[in-house]
């Protein structure tokens, strides 16, 4: 009956038989979109270059042994540098806008911790041997991290190490209650492991210098500062020297103290120095030349010891130690400031009081080091020789380089890799590529248009078409992060009686680490959000093998996948007539 | 490559189809038919999408098309299903839809008569708040404050947008809802449960922005509808047959910005201003109140 009535009525429905695809809508446009990975400020600030961003949104899926790797590509050392790294990433961090910063040091430390625990391999990250033997000086973070990455680099390593013990400032400079024992034993393990052999008790003298020339291809010097600067005032003998105070201490011996301890200087030693005496039960009070906000120590160190019960004696310098019945009488003289040096820290002159006299049990002096130098790259006379951001590349028989405190302007652990790290590539290159290419090689593999270097960029695997444009925080999408506050580990109570040289911060559980990872605007980096295939009006964005694509022939240049991007990856430029 | 879990992969709009860049109307249906799938016909009055769809023989989707006169979606729609349901095809789903024109204005009529007679159909409502496909004139879901073609200069609108989903809800229909295209898994999420749901006609409500006729950028499209959400301006919630209330979320911020953002609205003043917030105000509270306050989802 349907059928019959169906057939008596002729239907004239028009029906379209083509799509619209025959329109090429993207002759609309006059805005073209593209993606464009950028540099996050995170790792442009960070002397080693992690790729921070990555490392975040690796993480926040869970994924802690690729965010492990992620981070072993840059720096040998997750754990050591979660606990003291100063992370200047932190303060560059565009979440700070928003809310507040990635706690990234305590992500790094949970990621490395469970690097040790699970016991993770870098040795993947390890190119074939070519043949060449490298002699690393000084077994302290610089050269741990250039026989690392030159092992990476296929060099086979030998390290020397005047001490019973490798580490260098990592072991004998650094308490315990900032980096504990076992987690320097495991990573340096693990640079070991990478075919690194080191020799413990085996100084460098000038002789054997000849004889590393005659047997190998390179020479890494990375001794360090070892040796303590002297204050030149009388009475000096009757003060103790704070690197050999914190030597013992690493070695286990813990000698109870009481009465106070004045301790000159203001740089870490210095902070660490009084951090130990309080924990021995000293009063330790720190004695500065300049003001607290001069201080080259770093703030959170400060902090710490404020925290801690240590005081600070501003603007005075020590004239005069002298033995007074069983103490030992400081005398003071108080300073002025008078404007700025070039480094913008105050410039002090004695003011007109009279001197102070101090009377104190213990006096210890921190106010820096020095190397106690075998070579010294200044005085080597090479005419082939090329200053370098964290290290000086030198030709004489063989290359030397020389790293870590002996070249760095700023003395921190994480340059101090870094330095070790541009050595690496320094060598690598020179091998590869010749003395001139070197500058040339190390510009390219810089983060951003800054210092700091990549070996992932330098390796070209990762990411080296990333522009070196900073992404700020007017790059963020932010309608896409809420509001939500950092993860803090929490912190064992401690009172004031109960320091120990344990650490005191606790770390991230493996869902507060997820968590905080989550908080990361993974700057400059695609995310795989998806939102510009999602939004396109146009059905111009697909997916490919290696990212994601634009249909330039139906892209009418409308924006929203740049607008909606949350990271800042894409970006719209105007058609060329 | 990693795909958003909520949002079917697969589209059935075809590229070249003729919307303006940044067509918030073309987003949405991208999204309605990611949930509807293959087993749709959509019936279209005249509207944007009308144009956007492709002048014969082409057309713009992927699934069939019925084009047809501005004031019938309603009834265009009830005769497809009816001649689907006599063929015997109860998979197949109908789509009406319309822009606020052809809902609001033009096709009430149809559309209420339809949902009175309890028809088994979808009907989504692509809202850009006038008649865009023919220069900006006034509709009745034109929001207070705009300026149009036929309400220009100090002449701009006075009157309120009529609130379109409690005049459906009226009617008590299983299912409606509102939409915003920068919510992807929110609107996909309803579009499938209004496929389920049986028994009358099913109305979705979408904000869609127009560029051109809200004078904003093309690019700030998807940003400008999230902020109608987060101002509540144009909450996302859902009825249940007409009764039952839910909310999906609260929004938190001022309508000052969502208001500045746009052309249409630059010749308004602070005090202006301060009566829309009022005016939202007012709505979001009844609205809360009629959801009694428990049901509020956040997502």
């Amino acid at each position: 009956m349907y059928e019959q009535a169906m057939s008596k009525i002729p239907l004239l429905i028009s029906r379209s038989k083509i799509s619209t695809e025959g329109h090429k809508t993207g002759e609309w446009r006059f805005v073209t979109p593209s993606f464009k990975e950028k540099t996050a400020p995170c790792r442009a600030t960070c002397p080693v270059g992690e790729d921070i961003p990555r490392i975040g949104m690796i993480a926040s899926r869970g994924l802690i042994k690729e965010a492990w790797e992620t981070i072993m590509a840059e720096n040998p050392f997750p754990c050591v540098c979660g606990h003291v790294c100063f992370h200047p990433c932190e303060t560059a961090c565009n979440r700070a806008f928003l809310d507040e910063s990635v706690a990234v040091h305590h992500l790094e430390r949970m990621i490395g911790e469970a690097g040790i625990s699970e016991g993770f391999s870098a040795s993947v990250l390890k190119t074939p041997s070519n043949g060449k033997r490298v002699a690393v000086v000084g077994s302290g973070p610089s050269g741990l991290s250039a026989a690392y990455f030159l092992s990476m680099l296929g060099f086979s390593c030998d390290l020397f190490e005047s001490k019973d013990q490798p580490g260098g400032i990592l072991r004998w400079g650094i308490p315990a209650y900032r980096l504990p024992e076992w987690v320097l034993q495991n990573e340096i393990l693990r640079v070991e492991h990478m075919g690194v052999r080191i020799h413990c008790n085996t100084r460098i003298t000038p002789e054997r210098i000849g004889e590393i020339m005659d047997n190998y291809s390179a020479l890494f010097m990375g001794y360090g500062h070892g040796r303590s600067v002297t204050m030149g005032i009388p009475g000096e003998e009757m003060a103790a020297d704070g690197l050999d105070f914190l030597l013992e201490i690493r070695r286990g011996n813990l000698p109870a103290m009481d009465g106070i301890a004045a301790v000159i200087g203001g740089g870490n030693a210095a902070i660490d120095v009084s951090r130990s005496l309080i924990r021995l039960g000293a009063k330790p009070l720190i004695i500065y030349r300049r003001s607290l906000a001069d201080m080259p120590a770093f703030s959170k160190e400060v902090n710490a010891a404020l925290d801690e019960g240590v005081q600070i004696m501003e603007t005075a310098v020590p004239v005069r130690i002298e033995e007074e019945d069983g103490n030992l009488m400081l005398r003071l003289q108080k300073m002025r400031a008078i404007g700025k040096d070039p480094e913008g820290r105050s410039r002090v002159v004695p003011d007109d009081s009279a001197p102070i006299n101090l009377c104190v049990q213990h006096v210890f002096t921190a106010i820096g080091a020095q190397s106690d130098g075998i070579l010294n790259p200044k005085e080597e006379g090479n005419d082939r020789a090329i200053p370098l951001s964290h290290s000086m590349f030198t030709l004489s028989k063989i290359p030397v380089i020389y790293g870590g405190d002996l070249t760095n302007a700023k003395r921190s652990v994480s340059d101090a890799i870094a330095s070790g790290k541009q050595a690496a590539m320094a060598i690598d290159t020179y091998f590869h590529h010749g003395f001139d290419a070197i500058r040339e090689r190390l510009n390219v593999s810089r983060v951003g248009d800054r210092d700091p270097l990549s070996m992932a960029i330098y390796l070209e695997t990762d990411r080296a078409s990333r522009s070196p444009k900073v992404i700020s925080y007017s790059d963020i999408n932010t309608d896409y992060f809420s509001n939500t506050p950092r993860h803090i580990p929490q912190t064992i109570p401690m009172l004031r009686g109960e320091l120990s040289f344990m650490v005191k911060e606790p770390v991230f559980s493996l869902k507060e680490g997820v968590g905080e990872a989550s908080r990361c605007f993974h700057c400059g980096i695609c995310n795989d959000c998806d939102n510009c295939r999602i939004f396109c009006p146009d059905i111009s964005v697909s997916c490919v093998e290696n990212g994601r694509r634009i249909n330039l022939d139906y892209c009418k240049g409308c924006g929203i996948c740049v607008a909606e991007c949350p990271s800042g990856v894409m970006e719209l430029e105007e058609e060329q007539p | 490559m990693k795909h958003r879990e909520g949002v079917p992969d697969i589209d059935y709009l075809y590229p070249g189809h003729l919307a303006c860049p940044g067509c918030g109307a073309a987003i949405a249906m991208k999204f309605a038919l990611k949930a509807l799938g293959p087993k749709t016909m959509v019936v279209l009055p005249a509207s944007c999408w009308g144009i956007i769809a492709g002048a014969y023989p082409q057309t713009g989707l992927k699934v069939p098309v019925m084009h047809t006169a501005f004031a019938t979606a309603g009834a265009a729609a009830s005769g497809l299903r009816a001649a689907l349901d006599i063929k015997g095809d109860t998979e197949t789903t109908v789509l009406a839809w319309a822009g606020d024109g052809g809902t609001f204005d033009i096709g009430f009529q149809s559309l209420s008569g339809a949902a009175e007679r309890g028809e088994d159909f979808i009907y989504a409502c692509y809202d850009n708040e006038a008649y865009m496909n023919t220069g900006v004139q006034r509709s009745s879901s034109t929001p207070y404050g705009m300026r149009t073609a036929t309400t220009p200069g100090t002449s701009w609108k006075r009157t309120r947008k009529k609130n379109i989903v409690e005049a459906l809800a009226a009617h008590r229909i299983p299912y409606a809802a509102t939409a915003s295209i920068a919510y992807p898994e929110d609107m996909i999420r309803k579009f499938v449960r209004a496929r389920s749901v049986k028994g009358g006609v099913r109305f979705i409500h979408i904000l869609a922005s127009c560029p051109a006729g809200w004078r904003i950028p093309s690019e700030s499209a998807v940003k400008v509808t999230r902020l109608a959400v987060l101002s509540n301006l144009f909450p996302l919630y859902e009825v249940k047959d007409g009764l039952h209330y839910t909310l999906n979320m609260e929004g938190n911020r001022p309508v000052r910005p969502y208001i500045r953002m746009q052309g249409r609205f630059s010749h308004l003043t602070e005090e202006e201003i301060e009566r829309i917030q009022e005016m939202v105000d007012s709505d979001w509270a009844l609205l809360k109140e009629k959801a009694n306050c428990k049901q509020i989802s956040i997502k």
